[in-house]
C-alpha cells in the first residue's frame, strides 16, 4: 500500500500541486499526510474516496484513508 | 454612558439591488434543455497528445449530479442530441456551468472552449442540422487559471461534480440588461468615481429595477428597465471623466506553471479557440497572443484551427506579440539564450505569417536584464512590454510607465510599464484605477490596459468586449479605445521627444529568492548554455572541414531549452512535475550535444583565448574527485580555438606547508577556523590581508516569505539566523602536485553538509566545493564573503558586460536590492585590488558594505514541497586580485571556469577576434553564412581589422551591410556572417 500511494496515487496529486505521503496502514485505514493544494482543498474528502474506488479497482484492497492536513506555515490559521 | 454601535438590519438599497439583480439573472435563458446523454472516460495526459486512460478506456454514462474529473486527470466526453425541432434555423447556444478547462467540437466542429469564466458558447452558426455529436476535452485541476476570479477560486478541486448540460436560447433583451448593470454597478460600488455620480447610479438602478415585477418577469418589464436606465444614466453627462486608455485584450499563458507543458498545448488551443469564436461574433474584437512556441503547437496538433488563425492575423485581428520563443525570464538565461529567443521567435512569425513582431511582450517576468534593450533592437524589435515593475515592487514605486528604456550600450528601447496587472476582467473601476496610477499623463499618451483572464490562459469574455462596447455611454469613465498592441505603441511612442529615460535594469523589487530556488535547474542551465555553444561551435568549424551541420538537431535542442528558460521553470516557481520535465529535457539535452560534440581525439579550447587558468580534467586517473567525477589539476596552455594536449606535472607536494588550521601556499598565508571560514588571507604578493570579517562562512537563516515562498526573499532574513552545527572540524585531507584538498562536516537534525576547500600550487583563486544532503524546510543558506577592501561597489557579470551596484543602504532604492542576479562572477574591488566569486551556476547575491554573500540553497514549498531535496554538489571559486576585475581578466577567468575543454580534432582555423568574447559560431538559419558572434564585455572600445569581408548582421540574421573592419563600443554585440 505504500508503495501504490507513493509510486501511484503521488505523482497525479503532485499533477495538481498536490502532495501525498504515506503514513501507516492499520487494518482496512490507510493515513496518508497531505501537502501542497492538497493541504487546503475545500473538497478533499472527494479525493480521499477517489483514491479508496482505486486502490479497490487496482489492487482489489478495500480501505478507508484517512488524511492528515499538513498546511503550509503561512495558510495554517 | 456606554457607547453601543448601531448596525443597520434593514436592507441598504445596494443590498436590494444586488439582490435583484441576481434574480435577473435566473431569466438570462428563456430555454433550457438538458443534454441526457452524456458519457465520460477519465484519463491522465502522458505527452503533448496521449493519455493514459483508467479502467481500460472505456465510457461511462454521466449524469447531473455524478462526479466525475480525477487528480491531474482530463476527461473525454461525448453526448449526442437531438435538436428540439423548434429550435432548429435559430439562435442557440450550449451551456455548461464547470471548473474544468474545456474544447468542445460539435459534428466535428470545434465550436469554442468552456471554463470557470464562461458557461456557454454558441452553437447554431457552427452547426447545422438538429442531429449534434458532442466532443468534449475537459482538464481540471486543483488551481484555477486565474485565481483573481472569486467564481474560480470557489470551485476549485480535483474532483468536480457533473451540473448537466444544456441546449440554452439566450434572452437577448435580459442579458444586456445584466450588461449595463454589471458595468454600473462595478462603477458605483468601486468607490473611484465621483461619489454624487455613484449615488445618482444607485438611485437611478433601483428605479429601473422597480419597473420589473419579479413574480412574473416579462420583456416588455426588461425592456422598460433598459430605456429607463439609457435616459437616466447613459444620457446623464453632467458627470466627466478624464483621461485616455487604451484597451488591448490578452491572455497570460504560463507554459508550465501549477500544471505540465504538455497541458499548456490545450490550455493554449482553448484560448486560442475562445478569442477566434469571440473575433465572429464580434468584428471589432482584436487579441494579442505571445509566444512562438504556443502557435507551434497549434500548428503541429491542431492545423485545421492554425489555419483560422492564419486568416485573422492576416486581417490584422489576431495579433502575433512578443517576439520570443517562449516568455523567458529576463534573470538567468545568457545574452544567447536571449538573443535566440528573438531569432527563433522571429523566424518563426517570418515564416509562418510573414511578419516581424516589432515588440517584446513579457508581462509577468521578475525583473529585466539591463542587457535587453541592445538585444532587441538588433532583434527587430522597437518597444518593450512588462508589467511587473509598476504592480509588484514592494518597497519602490517604479517612477514611469511610458518612457525610453536605456540599455548596459546605449541602446534606447520604447518601453511600456503598465500601470495596472496585466489580468483584469476589463471593469470601468479597473480602467479608471490604471489611469488614476498612470504616472507619464503628461508626456506618455495613452495608458495601456491589457484585459482577458490569465496565467493558464482563456482571455476575453464576451461580458469584457460587452461592457467595453458600453464605456462610452458612461460619461464618467476616461476615454477607451480598443486596439492592437502594435496601434498603441506606434500612436504613443514613435516621436515622442518628452518621454523620461531609464538607465539601468528594471529590476523587480520582488521575487528574488527566484535566483537562487531549485539549484540544480540553473546549473543545469548555465552548463547547456555553454555545452550548446560549443556544438555549434565545433559542427561549424567541422562543416568548414566538409562536413555536414546538425542545423535541425542543433536548433530543436536551443528550443527545448528555450523552453525551460520560460519563467516560471527556470526561476524554480512551479510544481514538482514541471521539475521532473525539465531534469529529463535538461538529461536529454545534455547526451544529445554530448553525441554532437564528440569524445575523441586532441583537447580543444573553444575559447577565442589561451586557456592560461588551472583547469580540472576529467580522467578516470585522476587524484581528485570534484562534482563526483575523478580527475586532476593542470594549466593546459592551448592556444585558443586550437587544440593541444594536457601536460599533468607530477610536482612534490611540497609546495603547500601545513599547520594546524594554518597553511603556506605560493600565494598566501591562510589561517582556518575550524569551521572552514577564513580567518586571514594574507596575498604574498601584493602584501595585504584579505579578509575582513567573516570569510567563506556558512550561514543558515530561517527563509519564510510566505504565500510566494518559491519567489521571494524578505528583506530581514538576517534578523532570524539558525545553527548549522559543525560536526567534524575542518581537517586538511590530502596534498597532490597542483592541490591541497581540506573538509569540514556540518549537519543539521536533517541534513549534512560538506564543505571542501582547494588550495592550489599554480592560481590564487580557491575552490570551495559544497556535497550536501539537504532536506531542510524554509531555509536558505548563504556564504559569506567579509572583504578587507574599501568598497562601496559590487560589480556582477551580466553575460554581456558588467553592472555594478551600490552596497551602502543609503535610500530606499539601495534597500530594496538587498539580493541581486548576477551571472558567472561578482567582485568588489579597491583601486588596488579586489575579491571576485566565480560560480558555475549560482545567480543569487547579496553585498551590503564590503560583505559579498553568495545564496547557496533554499527550501521551499510552494508550489514545490519537495523543492531543491535532495543530494546537491557545486563548486565556487574565490579569486583575489590586482586591480579591478578588468585588469585581473576575472571574466576570462570565469569563461575558463564554466567551459570545459573539449575533446574533438579540429583543422579549420579562425581568427580570435580577441579582445572581444566570441560568443556563438553556428550556421545561419538560411545555411548560407557561418555566424560570428561578438561581444564586447569591458566596457571598452576599439577597432579590429578582419581577415575577410564579412557581412554585418543583425541578431535575426538580416543583412545590414558589409565590413572589413570592426569598430566596437562598450557592451557591443556584433553578428558578422562569412558566406560559406
Amino acid at each position: 500500500m505504500e508503495e501504490y500511494i507513493n509510486g501511484y496515487i503521488r505523482p497525479r496529486l503532485q499533477g495538481d500541486g498536490g502532495e501525498i505521503t504515506f503514513v501507516k496502514q492499520e487494518g482496512d485505514e490507510v493515513t496518508v499526510l497531505l501537502q501542497g493544494e492538497c493541504s487546503k482543498c475545500l473538497i478533499l474528502d472527494r479525493c480521499l474516496s477517489w483514491i479508496e474506488q482505486r486502490a479497490e479497482a487496482d489492487r482489489g484492497e478495500k480501505i478507508k484513508v484517512i488524511g492528515i492536513r499538513k498546511k503550509p506555515y503561512f495558510q495554517d490559521v | 454612558m456606554a457607547h453601543i454601535k448601531v448596525t443597520r438590519r434593514s436592507m441598504r438599497p445596494e443590498e436590494w439591488i444586488s439582490l435583484r439583480f441576481g434574480w435577473l439573472k435566473r431569466y438570462i435563458y428563456s430555454e433550457k434543455h438538458e443534454i441526457s446523454s452524456f458519457k465520460i472516460k477519465d484519463a491522465r495526459q502522458i505527452s503533448e497528445m496521449n493519455f493514459e486512460f483508467y479502467d481500460g478506456g472505456e465510457f461511462r454514462p454521466l449524469n447531473k449530479g455524478d462526479m466525475y474529473f480525477t487528480p491531474d486527470g482530463t476527461a473525454f466526453i461525448e453526448a449526442d442530441y437531438e435538436l428540439p425541432e423548434h429550435l432548429e434555423g435559430k439562435k442557440y447556444c450550449f451551456l455548461l456551468k464547470t471548473a474544468a478547462e474545456m474544447i468542445v467540437k460539435v459534428n466535428g466542429v470545434y465550436v469554442g472552449g468552456i471554463d470557470p469564466n464562461r458557461e456557454r458558447l454558441d452553437l447554431s452558426p457552427y452547426v447545422e442540422g438538429r442531429n449534434l455529436h458532442f466532443e468534449i476535452m475537459g482538464y481540471n485541476r486543483s488551481k484555477p487559471d486565474d485565481e483573481r476570479n472569486p467564481e474560480s477560486l470557489s470551485v476549485r478541486g480535483c474532483r468536480q461534480i457533473f451540473e448537466g448540460g444544456y441546449i440554452a436560447v439566450v434572452n437577448e433583451a435580459v442579458q444586456s440588461l445584466v450588461y449595463d448593470l454589471e458595468m454600473l454597478l462595478d462603477a458605483a460600488l468601486s468607490e473611484v468615481f465621483n461619489e454624487d455620480f455613484s449615488a445618482l447610479v444607485i438611485r437611478e438602478i433601483d428605479s429601473a429595477l422597480n419597473l420589473i415585477d419579479f413574480d412574473d418577469v416579462r420583456d416588455d418589464d426588461i425592456r422598460a428597465a433598459s430605456e429607463y436606465i439609457d435616459k437616466n444614466i447613459f444620457s446623464n453627462k453632467d458627470y466627466k471623466g478624464s483621461g485616455r486608455v487604451a484597451l488591448i485584450a490578452h491572455s497570460h499563458l504560463d507554459i508550465a506553471y501549477y500544471w505540465r507543458r504538455i497541458h499548456a498545448v490545450q490550455k493554449n488551443l482553448r484560448t486560442v479557440l475562445i478569442q477566434l469564436r469571440l473575433m465572429d461574433k464580434y468584428p471589432d474584437f482584436r487579441y494579442a497572443h505571445t509566444q512562438a512556441y504556443t502557435y507551434e503547437t497549434v500548428e503541429k496538433y491542431y492545423p485545421e484551427i492554425f489555419e483560422e488563425l492564419k486568416k485573422k492575423i492576416a486581417e490584422g485581428r489576431f495579433e502575433p506579440v512578443g517576439a520570443m520563443y517562449v516568455e523567458p525570464d529576463c534573470n538567468i538565461p545568457s545574452c544567447e539564450s536571449l538573443i535566440r529567443q528573438c531569432l527563433y521567435g522571429q523566424s518563426y512569425f517570418r515564416e509562418k505569417f510573414g511578419i516581424t513582431v516589432n515588440n517584446c511582450w513579457l508581462p509577468d517576468v521578475f525583473g529585466n536584464s539591463w542587457i535587453l534593450p541592445q538585444i532587441l533592437r538588433k532583434s527587430g524589435v522597437d518597444y518593450f512590454v512588462s508589467n511587473k515593475m509598476s504592480t509588484w515592487n514592494d518597497t519602490n514605486r517604479f517612477p514611469h510607465n511610458n518612457f525610453i528604456w536605456r540599455g548596459i550600450d546605449g541602446t534606447d528601447v520604447y518601453a511600456c510599464v503598465p500601470p495596472t496587472h496585466f489580468i483584469s476582467w476589463n471593469m470601468p473601476s479597473q480602467i479608471q484605477e490604471n489611469w488614476d496610477a498612470y504616472q507619464d499623463k503628461n508626456e506618455g499618451g495613452q495608458t495601456m490596459q491589457m484585459f482577458g483572464y490569465g496565467d493558464g490562459g482563456s482571455g476575453a469574455t464576451e461580458e469584457m468586449i460587452e461592457l467595453m462596447h458600453r464605456f462610452e455611454k458612461l460619461s464618467v469613465m476616461p476615454e477607451t479605445e480598443h486596439i492592437t498592441a502594435k496601434e498603441f505603441l506606434s500612436k504613443n511612442f514613435d516621436g515622442n521627444e518628452a518621454l523620461s529615460v531609464w538607465d539601468g535594469e528594471l529590476y523587480l523589487e520582488m521575487h528574488r529568492g527566484t535566483f537562487t530556488t531549485k539549484s540544480k535547474l540553473k546549473e543545469y542551465n548555465r552548463k547547456l548554455e555553454f555545452m550548446l555553444r560549443d556544438a555549434e561551435l565545433i559542427s561549424t568549424m567541422r562543416m568548414i572541414e566538409g562536413e555536414d551541420y546538425p542545423a535541425e538537431k542543433l536548433r530543436n535542442i536551443y528550443k527545448k531549452l528555450m523552453i525551460n528558460q520560460f519563467h516560471d521553470i527556470l526561476p524554480g516557481s512551479h510544481i514538482t512535475p514541471v521539475y521532473r520535465d525539465a531534469m529529463a529535457d535538461y538529461e536529454e539535452m545534455e547526451k544529445e550535444l554530448s553525441e554532437i560534440i564528440g569524445n575523441s581525439g586532441e583537447y580543444y579550447n573553444t575559447l577565442n583565448f589561451t586557456r592560461s587558468n588551472l583547469t580540472f580534467i576529467p580522467d578516470e586517473n585522476g587524484d581528485i574527485v570534484r562534482n563526483g567525477e575523478k580527475g586532476f589539476f593542470a594549466v593546459p596552455d592551448i592556444e585558443g580555438l586550437s587544440n593541444g594536449e594536457i601536460i599533468r606535472e607530477e610536482a612534490e607536494p611540497d609546495w603547500i606547508m601545513i599547520d594546524g588550521l594554518k597553511a603556506e601556499t605560493p600565494f598566501y598565508s591562510i589561517e582556518f577556523a575550524p569551521d572552514g571560514s577564513i580567518i586571514s588571507l594574507k596575498d604574498k604578493e601584493l602584501c595585504r590581508e584579505w579578509v575582513k570579517g567573516d570569510f567563506n562562512k556558512l550561514k543558515m537563516y530561517h527563509d519564510t516569505p510566505g504565500n510566494y515562498d518559491a519567489w521571494d526573499i524578505l528583506p530581514d532574513y538576517k534578523d532570524r539566523p539558525c545553527e548549522m552545527k559543525l560536526e567534524k572540524e575542518l581537517e586538511f585531507v590530502s596534498v597532490g602536485g597542483e592541490c591541497a584538498e581540506f573538509a569540514a562536516c556540518f549537519a543539521t537534525e536533517k541534513s549534512k553538509w560538506k564543505m571542501i576547500i582547494r588550495l592550489f600550487r599554480r592560481s590564487k583563486g580557491i575552490e570551495i566545493e559544497h556535497v550536501v544532503d539537504w532536506n531542510e524546510k524554509h531555509k536558505l543558506v548563504k556564504a559569506e564573503y567579509g572583504c578587507n577592501v574599501l568598497s562601496r561597489e559590487l560589480v556582477c557579470d551580466t553575460s554581456a558586460g558588467k553592472i555594478t551596484r551600490e552596497t551602502h543602504r543609503n535610500t530606499s532604492w539601495q534597500q530594496a536590492r538587498f539580493e541581486v542576479c548576477h551571472h558567472k562572477w561578482c567582485d568588489m574591488a579597491e583601486q588596488g585590488g579586489g575579491v571576485a566569486l566565480i560560480n558555475s551556476g549560482k545567480y543569487g547575491v547579496s553585498a551590503e558594505g564590503s560583505v559579498m554573500a553568495l545564496s547557496l540553497l533554499r527550501s521551499t514549498i510552494r508550489p514545490d514541497p519537495t523543492s531543491d531535496m535532495g543530494e546537491h554538489d557545486f563548486c565556487y571559486m574565490i579569486y583575489p586580485h590586482a586591480g579591478d576585475a578588468v585588469a585581473a581578466k576575472i571574466n576570462e577567468k570565469a569563461f575558463e571556469y564554466n567551459i570545459p575543454l573539449r575533446k574533438a580534432d579540429i583543422e579549420a582555423a579562425l581568427p580570435d577576434f580577441s579582445p572581444l568574447w566570441l560568443q556563438a559560431v553556428k550556421l545561419s538559419e538560411n545555411g548560407r553564412y557561418a555566424v560570428i558572434r561578438l561581444c564586447e564585455q569591458n566596457g571598452e572600445r576599439g577597432e579590429i581589422e578582419l581577415p575577410v569581408e564579412a557581412t554585418v548582421l543583425n541578431l535575426i540574421e538580416d543583412e545590414i551591410g558589409m565590413t572589413d573592419k570592426i569598430s566596437y563600443s562598450p557592451y557591443e554585440i556584433i553578428t558578422l556572417g562569412v558566406e560559406i
